[in-house]
């Protein structure tokens, strides 16, 4: 039996996605601080982020609504687990507030950072409000993260 | 719209039982290792835990070469060749480079394996596989 | 559909790290353990599937590189990659080939080598557009969905602990078990380090090395080659749209888990599941979730999971013992950990679950659960 082997690497992992036409509209428009939700002709649910067609009904989505950017907390926590990024491979530092965010005039709820991490001062139902950057790149991290609003 | 991203992931992977013994004999004996199936009559390379073909285990450990013939070879722009060397006493080809060729190789040449001055139990403890002495290339 | 039965069953030592094993060689070790089970070999299998996630390991093909390992070598053989499903669904896909009549034996293998990558990198590796930008990985995730699943039920944090010690109680008398955690106290959970906002440490599962296989046979070779086969009563699998918050409070509604269990219940004929299942090895990443699955399977009301484990219903000695073998909570080589929801049940079944045999298993109940977007639920009984 010989002592264990092992062959350690590091992979250099790049990617080149092209967006469905849906979200690259969207992005095109977070470049203007500007959202909009797709709404199903069918059940009427009005999505974050848009998509090409509801999986629900299997209706294709063309119908573009205004989405604020504000809305509710519907969950929320604060993560102690530093992550890496995926898309820079640098290391995110912890802690940190998530939340899912309902903007008014969605159905479906964002995924997004919040402002606070502290666990006493968030509560599921505050309002909150988007921090946007200076520098818009048509991308969802075009808002910093979310404040709660008083 | 295209977006792209670059990440770097770290990865460990265990050699296993037949692997680590496979890369510590390159390493510390200089010898290569394949495996015996006595109900198949089999010999592969490399060592490996379980017979590849009736799923036999544990198998018979035995040297290999270091002699042996190129059963397939190609060449990447940059001059590399690669080739299937099947060794003495093998039924299996391993895939491996060939280097101090005289010119380009050729089917059923005979080869030997060339080891590292400084090994590290990798599969590159196996510097290549060099024309034998005496072989037309 | 003809009539399909798990005749063997086979696992790994699972731990933090396996190196003594390549991939390889720990899919051989629980192949071979099924067989040895199932009293088969290796001509016996007609065809082989295989469950992992390889996106956590960085190493494509893993049914190529595995599969011989599974006796896959000159057969057909599959890849399933379903997140926390993968190895639930690949029993699925298992038992679809059988009951078809395409095969009359097919062994199903689950492996995970989590210490070989970084599964939290892989598992953020997801829309590119949205989702990475606002990646927490699957802890961040569960948490969001436990604070809205605790503020509509009312459940405790405390309710939660108790569901992380009984497992690792449990997995104390699952001699395969990764974690081995005897004595740990509620006030231990609550005590250990937090992660995400309320998950703790011992809230989470490990991530672990491991594998584990079923031997799937056709109605005749079961009853020669087992005598207590454990009968495939009904599989069942539901998927969910795309993105986190496209499901209206996760956790509470869980529309995967409960419709999948209502295709499940209506097809083995149980109406009752808390009377009529003897047992349960069900996909609990984490202690919150096992709460909310206890309802959305149907063992009590909404709102009533926290009294289910006050009152130690789902202990080993209650009326209906979940995851006798220390569950996701204590083993989550991720590919085998559905394989190992299935084996277990099976096992409970077969009366070969030793020191973690619930007395009289007639009916068991196997569940998969894969980050939001899977669930699968199985149900076994000693007569197809």
């Amino acid at each position: 039996m010989s002592a264990p082997v092992h062959v350690a690497l590091e992979m250099d992992q790049s990617w080149r996605y092209a967006a469905p036409a849906a979200m690259a509209r969207f992005c095109a428009g977070l470049k203007e601080r500007r959202i909009e939700a797709l709404r199903c002709g069918g059940c009427g649910r009005r999505y974050l982020p848009p998509r090409p067609v509801c999986g629900n009904c299997h209706l294709p989505l063309a119908d573009w609504v205004p989405v604020a950017d504000e809305g509710r907390l519907e969950a929320w926590t604060v993560v102690h687990v530093p992550i890496l990024d995926p898309r820079t491979g640098r290391m995110r530092e912890a802690p940190y507030g998530m939340g899912l965010v309902r903007l008014d005039g969605a159905d479906t709820t964002l995924n997004h950072f919040l402002a606070q991490s502290d666990p006493a001062r968030l509560a599921i139902g505050q309002r909150v409000r988007a921090v946007w950057r200076e520098q818009l790149a048509g991308a969802i991290d075009d808002i910093r993260h979310f404040e709660v609003l008083a | 719209m295209i977006r792209e991203s670059a990440i770097r992931i770290p990865f460990r992977y265990a050699a296993g039982g037949a692997g680590s013994r496979f890369l510590a004999a390159l390493r510390d004996e200089r010898r290569i290792l394949g495996a015996r199936c006595d109900g198949c009559r089999r010999v592969f390379a490399p060592l490996r835990s379980f017979c590849s073909s009736c799923g036999a285990s544990p198998l018979e450990e035995i040297a290999l070469g270091p002699g042996g013939r190129v059963e397939a070879w190609t060449a990447r722009a940059d001059g590399t060749v690669f080739a299937l060397v099947r060794l003495d006493g093998a039924d299996t080809a391993l895939l491996h480079r060939l280097v101090g060729l005289p010119g380009e190789p050729r089917r059923g040449m005979r080869v030997r394996a060339r080891f590292a001055a400084e090994r590290r139990a990798s599969i590159l403890d196996i510097a290549g596989f060099e024309p034998e002495e005496g072989a037309s290339a | 559909m003809n009539p399909v039965a798990i005749v063997g069953t086979g696992q790994t030592r699972h731990a933090r790290a396996r190196d003594d094993a390549s991939q390889a060689e720990l899919v051989r070790e629980a192949a071979a353990r099924a067989l040895e089970d199932a009293a088969i070999e290796p001509r016996d299998i007609d065809a082989v599937v295989i469950a992992n996630m390889e996106l956590f390991e960085g190493r494509a093909w893993p049914e190529l590189w595995v599969g011989e390992a599974a006796f896959a070598a000159g057969k057909p053989c599959v890849k399933v990659a379903t997140g926390g499903t993968s190895g639930t669904s690949g029993c699925i896909a298992g038992i679809h080939q059988v009951a078809s009549g395409l095969f009359d034996i097919v062994l199903v293998v689950g492996f995970e080598k989590h210490s070989e990558g970084h599964t939290q990198t892989g598992m953020t590796l997801t829309d590119p557009y949205w989702d990475r930008a606002v990646a927490s990985g699957a802890v961040g995730n569960f948490a969001l969905s436990v604070s809205q699943y605790m503020a509509e039920r009312g459940t405790t944090e405390r309710q939660a602990a108790q569901v992380a010690v009984k497992a690792r109680r449990n997995a104390a008398r699952n001699p395969y078990a990764h974690l081995q955690m005897p004595a740990l106290t509620v006030e231990e959970v609550l005590a250990s380090k937090p992660l995400a906002h309320p998950l703790r440490m011992l809230d989470m599962c490990p991530q672990s090395d491991g594998a584990c296989a079923i031997v799937v046979a056709s109605g005749t070779r079961a009853r020669k080659l087992n005598p207590r086969p454990a009968w495939v009563r009904a599989a069942a699998t539901r998927h969910e749209q795309p993105f986190i918050g496209d499901i209206e409070r996760r956790l509470a509604t869980m529309r995967t888990l409960r419709e999948a269990a209502r295709e499940a219940y209506a097809g083995a004929g149980i109406g009752n599941p808390l009377k009529e299942l003897d047992v349960a090895e069900i996909y609990e990443p984490v202690s919150y979730a096992e709460l909310a699955w206890y309802e959305a399977l149907g063992f009590c009301e909404e709102g009533q999971a926290g009294r289910l484990i006050e009152e130690g219903v789902t202990e080993m000695g209650g009326e209906l013992p979940v995851n006798p073998s220390g569950g996701v909570l204590s083993t989550n080589p991720v590919g085998a950990s559905g394989v190992i929801r299935v084996a277990e049940a099976a096992l409970q079944i077969h009366g070969r679950g030793g020191e973690r045999q619930v007395d009289g298993v007639r009916t068991a109940l196997a569940t998969g659960y894969g980050v939001y977007a899977w669930a699968d639920a199985i149900v076994l009984a000693d007569r197809p």
